[in-house]
């Protein structure tokens, strides 16, 4: 019908020095159509209505469009997608060395504190280096804003969601596995055994703890508490 | 061979049905020994209350698979196989629930409405012709009882709503009664076309008159029109989406069963799916021919093929298929709005309704169907 297309016109629009050709669909064009008697009407609701069942069942009977995941039985197969924001990281290179610099832009960024970087000055170098790269799980909205911050694409969110644990200490995670100097202060250093020297291992829980630090399973006491 | 005669009730050498329902048989029981008659009525009724104990019990399964995967969802899982057992852990869990009324409630009535609306629906069921031989009761004025046993389901809503002295619930109330009252005319006139075709008020006549055709079919259009009328003001009988103001959740929380839980808001759902599945078979018997195999008239090796298949597997089939189609509206449809609602009944169902009445009593008094009575 041609009495179906007049409510559909065409007007040219500007936006921003371009013009397009927009169609616009007018609302009272389609409700006071003349001619538009009840029966076609009902007529057109029903094929409308037809429309949206055919979009339903068509649901129904293709079992390959549930998109539910059966959590726990399928964990083995399950992979996160690449957007998907959970645990932080610290990105290591093949050799596990970090380009942190320990700049504390993360830290500056995060509107939550999650993040604490204490820093130290090199044995080898003598410069400053990332000590303690300290992110606390249980305070991080997971705003990806200390990623997109980084200057040297050093975190990274990965798709790490099965986190809980008991304690709540356990949240707070050193995320860097040694206390020394990032990559390219590393590959300065030409004597071997110097650069041995510089990198001391660090485990994810001997950082600051909060609850007075007192001990637990896994987590070294605070210095000075609970002794 | 029991099992085949008690589905299969034809006669035949002279290729008609034996009609009989349980209390007809203890009314013949009586004279004689009143004692099988008393045992015949308490076997009917036990059985009704497993019957619908164990039709609840499926239909709220089946519902929630069928949403789920209207919805691209799985639905439950976890109970059983493919979560079979659901609906049992849910019984359980809800007869086990602390039966909670409001402390300003009426608490009579807050009782007496979930009791009310449930015992509308197994009455419905009392009635309803599953097969030749399986069917409690049947009046001469059933379409009537009908109806009437209808209208009574709202009262215990009304009641439900009005004693919780919750805004939610009167509201919910006050609609699910304005909205039954009216689409209550749409439904009358809808099964009066299938009365006007079978000349009779009584069910199993009703579907006895099915036996050269079903009315869908042999009323052509006039039928047609009635039976997408009966759907769509059932449909809003039974507060379902689109129809679902009553309990619109997101205005009203859950309407007039805003204050009910435990076992009393059980009664109300069970209500609910009970009338899901009267709908359906009375869809089934006055325009699908009920229990009735399909027949047409005349060819009489096609219909005795038909009536291989025992009538009540006809009987459940096309009752599951209308009960699937009520399904599919709910999770297909948007919600209408309160003067949508309304403007939908009174202007557009009700003078459809009353033309198709007209069009069906012309059709009846010039012969203008198939396969007219003599």
């Amino acid at each position: 019908m041609s009495r179906a297309d007049t409510s559909r016109d065409t007007e040219t629009r500007e936006l921003g020095g371009v013009r397009f050709s927009v169609s616009v669909a007018r609302r009272d064009a389609v409700i006071q159509q003349p001619g538009m008697g009840i029966f076609r009407k009902i007529f057109r609701g029903l094929i409308s209505l037809c429309k949206g069942m055919a979009v339903t069942i068509g649901y129904l009977i293709r079992p390959s469009t549930v998109v539910t995941q059966q959590y726990p039985e399928n964990r083995g197969t399950l992979k996160m997608f690449e957007r998907y924001r959970a645990r932080l990281r610290l990105i290591y290179n093949d050799e596990g060395t970090h380009p942190c610099t320990a700049c504390g832009i993360c830290e500056m960024v995060c509107p939550n504190k999650t993040i604490k970087i204490i820093t130290r000055q090199g044995p080898v170098t003598g410069k400053k280096e990332l000590d303690r790269f300290v992110w606390r799980f249980d305070t991080c909205t997971f705003c990806n804003l200390c990623v997109q911050a980084c200057p040297f694409i050093a975190i990274d969110m990965t798709g790490e969601y099965e986190s809980s644990v008991y304690d709540r200490r356990l949240l707070i995670y050193n995320l860097n596995d040694y206390h020394g100097p990032h990559t390219k202060a590393l590959q300065k250093i030409e004597d071997p055994e110097q650069r041995k020297k510089a990198i001391e291992p660090n485990d994810i829980y001997s950082g600051p703890v909060p609850l007075a630090g007192t001990p637990l399973a896994g987590i070294r006491a605070l210095q000075g508490v609970g002794e | 061979m029991f099992l085949v005669s008690y589905f299969l009730q034809l006669n035949v050498e002279t290729r008609s049905w034996d009609v009989i329902t349980l209390s007809q048989r203890a009314a013949e029981a009586l004279p004689q020994n009143p004692w099988s008659a008393f045992w015949l009525i308490l076997s009917g009724l036990v059985g009704l209350v497993l019957f619908l104990t164990i039709l609840a019990l499926v239909l709220i399964y089946v519902e929630r698979k069928i949403a789920a995967h209207f919805q691209c969802r799985l639905g439950p899982m976890r109970v059983g196989w493919h979560g079979v057992l659901q609906t049992i852990a849910d019984v359980c869990k809800l007869l086990f629930k602390e039966d909670i009324v409001p402390e300003h409630a009426d608490k009579f009535l807050h009782l007496l409405g979930p009791i009310l609306a449930l015992l509308a629906s197994i009455l419905m069921l009392g009635i309803v012709p599953y097969s030749p031989m399986v069917q409690l009761f049947d009046l001469n004025v059933g379409v009537v009882f009908l109806v009437a046993v209808s209208g009574f389901g709202v009262l215990g809503m009304l009641i439900g709503g009005w004693s919780s002295n919750n805004k939610w619930s009167l509201l919910g109330a006050m609609r699910a009664g304005a909205q039954i009252v009216s689409y209550e005319i749409s439904v009358i006139l809808a099964t009066l076309v299938v009365v006007a075709f079978s000349g009779s008020l009584k069910l199993s006549d009703i579907v006895l008159s099915q036996a050269d055709g079903w009315w869908i079919w042999r009323g052509h259009i006039v039928a047609v029109v009635a039976f997408l009328l009966f759907l769509i003001s059932s449909t809003a009988e039974l507060n379902r989406v689109p129809f679902d103001l009553a309990e619109g959740e997101s205005e009203l929380t859950a309407g007039y069963h805003t204050e009910y839980s435990g076992i009393r808001f059980a009664f109300f759902f069970l209500a609910e799916f009970l009338n899901l599945f009267v709908v359906a078979a009375i869809a089934a018997t006055f325009f699908l021919g009920g229990w009735m195999p399909f027949h047409i008239a005349g060819f009489e090796n096609f219909n005795a093929v038909m009536d291989i298949i025992p009538s009540g597997v006809w009987f459940s089939v096309k009752s599951m298929l209308l009960i699937f189609l009520l399904m599919w509206f709910r999770w297909t449809f948007p919600r209408l709005r309160v003067d949508q609602l309304m403007r939908l009944e009174w202007k557009v169902l009700l003078p459809i309704g009353f033309l198709n009445v007209l069009a069906a009593s012309i059709l009846i008094l010039f012969g203008y169907y198939f396969f007219p009575m003599a």
